[in-house]
């Protein structure tokens, strides 16, 4: 009788964590669905920081904000509660583990892991990784680079669900509307919701942004790993669970093993979501156990429970291959610090206002994408080239697909580490990321002979950065002729690119918007 | 896998694939040119205009008969909305225009998100009376548009134009590209068609409701070239010849009524503006049934001649209305 409501009582765990990781997922694109503009009080934002590797990175770079608490919080859990983070918070972990293979068991009871296909060999090697990942992670983090945060598990959902999912939506909300609209009774209908989507999940223009593929592909693998072996990534190449883990060797609380009980059946290693459990069965990995306590729940002797300071079997790394990997990652740091990279700039590499400094921004910047998906017009795009392999994901404008919006700063606002400082509107209007430079072979009051006015139309400085010159000039056809030229007022200029994206001669503008050191005008 | 099981597999997928396919196709269908053949559409109810002007044809008025309306209303006061409501009920009344359970589509200036201070879009406020006034007519519908050059929700949200018309009880509709027909413009001379919103030419009554400001390349951007907003495409190219294209849609678009927001006036720096040392503060709201006429009006208020506008010139002699203000009867007041 008090095994069956011990067994319900540990289903009932299992179910709490399944729950607890789907409505964290929910409620984490719920908030970035949210991140759009205008900004109310909910959105995802600075809760990225709760994330102790971006914490500890900005902190680094000298950013520091009442939300790195969390990430103080999260990053003494383990002590007490194992790795919870990955088993019932993550919600990248919680797409993992959704994707990875289960079977059900012949005696019955819950589906559970299958076992890992990975070669034994190799599988060694992936168990032995995680400490070098934390130490890869540690170099670049020294040496002012923010690249690893490209591998952090909540910047990456982040990322790819900016640049996969809504594009993603925006395209089926059209089609859907599109079917729709065929039948005309439905019409007002869908213009009903396509008013109230759009700047929403639809968009004027469809959403859309570069590096789709390598995102895809990037996250794809990740999640398709777990094919091999449940959570390998999670597992073994997480670098947010390489560093909880690290906490998670002194845990003071944890799954302890009756050895007068266990009658080494090894049910327990097979289900573990993470792998904590090997060799006698008796012991933990606390640098993995995430207290799903799964083991428990299968365990055919009821050996299992939770105690103080838990007996414990975790890798320890060679003194020697320790300080081999410091020193190669040192190495490695030290010459992209020194690179070229760092110091030359692409001139078409414009960063969005309110941006630091190129080297701070490669830094602090976690690569998380949220500024690209709160910019209501689509202008900020991930660097593919521009920025340097180190700056890959990156944001930078993209002027010929769209332009910097007058009444928008939301992209500093969200920004969780600080890369983009968050602007007032007034500040923003007058902060310079670029100036225009007109191409005078191409434009087309200046090479065709023809009046156009377009750039100086839209431009929306309010005394407008482009003048019309009126002359009369010698038209090669023949005569004279009276046009309006177009000439940049280059101390008005703030570069928002309006020109640029709405410059009619076609694909590269006949008016180009460079970079230019960052200023603040008063 | 077993033979039933590989049949019901190919069975979902090629549904899979055919709802994926033909949703796809619904996506390519250029829906400005919905049908084949370039649609001939015209405004529903608008007399063809008359080039007699009414202001020299008073001595013919019998005394009974009562006097006709005039061509333009003008009122100046503090508040926008009773300007306009003083405007259109010296014109006769919405009634006049908005019969009951008539759908009315209202077309203010979005041109870009800026706030109401700055004069670059539509009053709300008077956006808020002309929209007010349709439904105490009786209006079954009053549908708010524009297709502003930026982003429309921050076009509209900005300029407060949402909020106004919400609170009007009208509905504000974001166009999409399904929005578009291609329409041919039979009196056109340099636009011969072009895509143009269907739901103008649906409507019962087409309400313009521009903003008074000044333009770069037109010189003032009043109530005819505020019709370029219900103008689908590209519409860069149309710089070009521009006053001729903004007369070759005003031959074909003609509204019922046209409310002329000079509450505040961008008289610098248009059609963008964002300086308020550029606002002049007016207080006047011009309403007309011509939109040449309350154009040439609007002249006025700029301190300039409807001569000094290219497209009122070219509207003029192609018999689109009058410009001569001396053959104008203006009805003038204060709310």
């Amino acid at each position: 009788m008090a095994d069956a409501a011990r067994t319900r009582a540990r289903r009932g765990l299992r179910r709490l964590r399944k729950a607890s990781q789907y409505t964290l997922l929910a409620a984490f694109l719920v908030l970035l669905t949210l991140t759009v503009w205008p900004l109310g009080h909910v959105y995802l934002g600075a809760f990225l920081v709760a994330d102790p590797l971006i914490a500890a990175n900005s902190a680094m770079g000298g950013v520091l904000r009442i939300e790195m608490l969390l990430a103080v919080v999260v990053l003494l859990s383990p002590l007490l509660l194992g790795r919870a983070f990955c088993g019932y918070v993550c919600p990248t972990g919680a797409l993992a583990e959704a994707v990875s293979p289960t079977e059900r068991p012949s005696d019955g009871g819950p589906p559970r892991m299958r076992a890992s296909r990975v070669p034994a060999r190799a599988r060694a090697i992936l168990r032995a990784l995680p400490p070098y990942v934390l130490i890869a992670c540690g170099g670049l983090l020294l040496f002012a680079s923010g690249s690893f945060l490209f591998f952090d598990p909540l910047t990456t959902l982040t990322r790819s669900a900016t640049v996969l999912l809504y594009p993603a939506l925006d395209r089926l909300t059209r089609v859907i509307g599109d079917v729709a609209y065929l039948a005309p009774p439905l019409r007002g209908g869908v213009d009903a919701v396509t008013s109230a989507l759009t700047g929403r999940i639809v968009f004027t223009r469809p959403l859309t942004y570069g590096l789709q593929l390598g995102i895809l592909g990037y996250f794809g693998m990740m999640l398709g790993l777990s094919r091999l072996e449940p959570r390998l990534w999670c597992r073994h190449l997480c670098p947010l669970g390489a560093l909880l883990g690290l906490t998670g060797r002194f845990a003071l609380f944890g799954r302890v093993v009756d050895a007068e009980v266990c009658i080494q059946c090894g049910k327990c290693e097979h289900v573990c979501p993470l792998d904590a459990v090997s060799g006698d069965h008796l012991s933990t990995d606390t640098a993995r156990c995430q207290l799903g306590l799964e083991c428990a729940e299968v365990c055919p002797t009821d050996a299992i429970r939770v105690g103080w300071l838990p007996s414990r079997t975790t890798f320890q790394p060679s003194r020697r291959a320790l300080l081999g990997a410091s020193g190669a990652t040192l190495l490695a740091g030290f010459f992209t610090y020194t690179g070229l990279s760092r110091s030359e700039r692409d001139v078409r590499l414009i960063r969005p206002p309110g941006a630091r400094t190129e080297t701070e921004v490669l830094g602090l910047c976690s690569r998380c994408g949220q500024c690209m998906k709160v910019c209501p017009t689509n202008v900020l795009q991930p660097a593919v080239t521009r920025a340097g392999i180190e700056g890959v994901f990156t944001p930078q404008m993209d002027y010929r697909l769209s332009y910097c919006d007058w009444s928008c700063s939301e992209c500093g606002k969200v920004c969780p580490t600080g890369a983009i400082m968050p602007l007032a509107l007034e500040a923003k209007r007058k902060t310079t990321i670029g100036r225009a430079y007109i191409d005078r072979n191409r434009c087309i009051p200046w090479a065709d002979y023809k009046t156009c006015l377009v750039c100086q139309e839209l431009c929306p400085i309010p005394d407008k950065a482009i003048a019309l010159r009126e002359v009369e000039v010698d038209d090669p056809r023949g005569g004279k002729v009276r046009l309006g030229r177009p000439e940049v007022l280059v101390e008005r200029c703030i570069g928002c690119g309006v020109c640029e994206n709405a410059c009619p001669v076609p694909n590269e503008s006949a008016i180009v918007v460079r970079a230019v050191a960052p200023e603040r005008r008063a | 896998m077993e033979r039933r099981e590989f049949c019901r597999y190919l069975g979902v997928c090629t549904v899979a694939a055919c709802t994926g396919g033909l949703a796809g196709c619904a996506r390519l269908i250029d829906w400005s040119s919905g049908s084949r053949d370039t649609a001939s559409r015209s405004m529903s109810g608008t007399e063809t205009t008359s080039v007699q002007p009414t202001g020299t044809s008073v001595p013919t008025a019998t005394p009974e008969a009562p006097a006709p309306p005039p061509d333009l209303a003008v009122w100046t006061g503090d508040d926008p909305e009773s300007n306009v409501r003083a405007a259109i009920a010296a014109l006769g009344g919405m009634e006049r225009f908005v019969k009951r359970g008539a759908k009315v589509v209202v077309k203010p200036n979005v041109l870009t998100g800026r706030a109401p201070k700055y004069a670059t879009t539509t009053n709300p406020q008077v956006l808020a009376g002309v929209v007010k006034m349709c439904l105490e007519a009786g209006a079954a519908s009053v549908v708010v548009l524009d297709r502003p050059t930026s982003s429309a929700r921050q076009a509209f949200d900005v300029s407060g134009l949402t909020a106004a018309t919400q609170s009007a009880g009208g509905t504000l509709k974001i166009l999409s590209d399904r929005n578009f027909e291609r329409v041919e413009i039979p009196g056109g001379r340099s636009l011969t068609s072009w895509p143009l919103v269907a739901d103008v030419f649906d409507a019962d009554v087409f309400i313009n409701v521009p903003i008074a400001k000044t333009h770069g390349m037109a010189g003032l951007t009043l109530s005819m070239k505020n019709l370029m907003g219900i103008m689908g495409g590209e519409r860069g190219t149309i710089h070009q010849d521009f006053a001729q294209k903004i007369v070759d849609v005003n031959t074909l678009v003609k509204p019922h009524l046209v409310v002329l927001d000079a509450y505040r006036m961008l008289i610098r720096n248009g059609p963008t503006g964002g300086d308020l040392r550029d606002v002049r503060l007016a207080k006047t709201v011009v309403a007309g049934t011509s939109q040449v006429a309350v154009d040439a009006f609007g002249t006025t208020l700029f301190e300039m001649k409807p001569t000094d506008l290219d497209y009122l010139v070219r509207a003029a002699e192609q018999g689109l209305g009058i410009i001569d203000l001396a053959l104008l009867s203006v009805a003038r007041g204060q709310a």
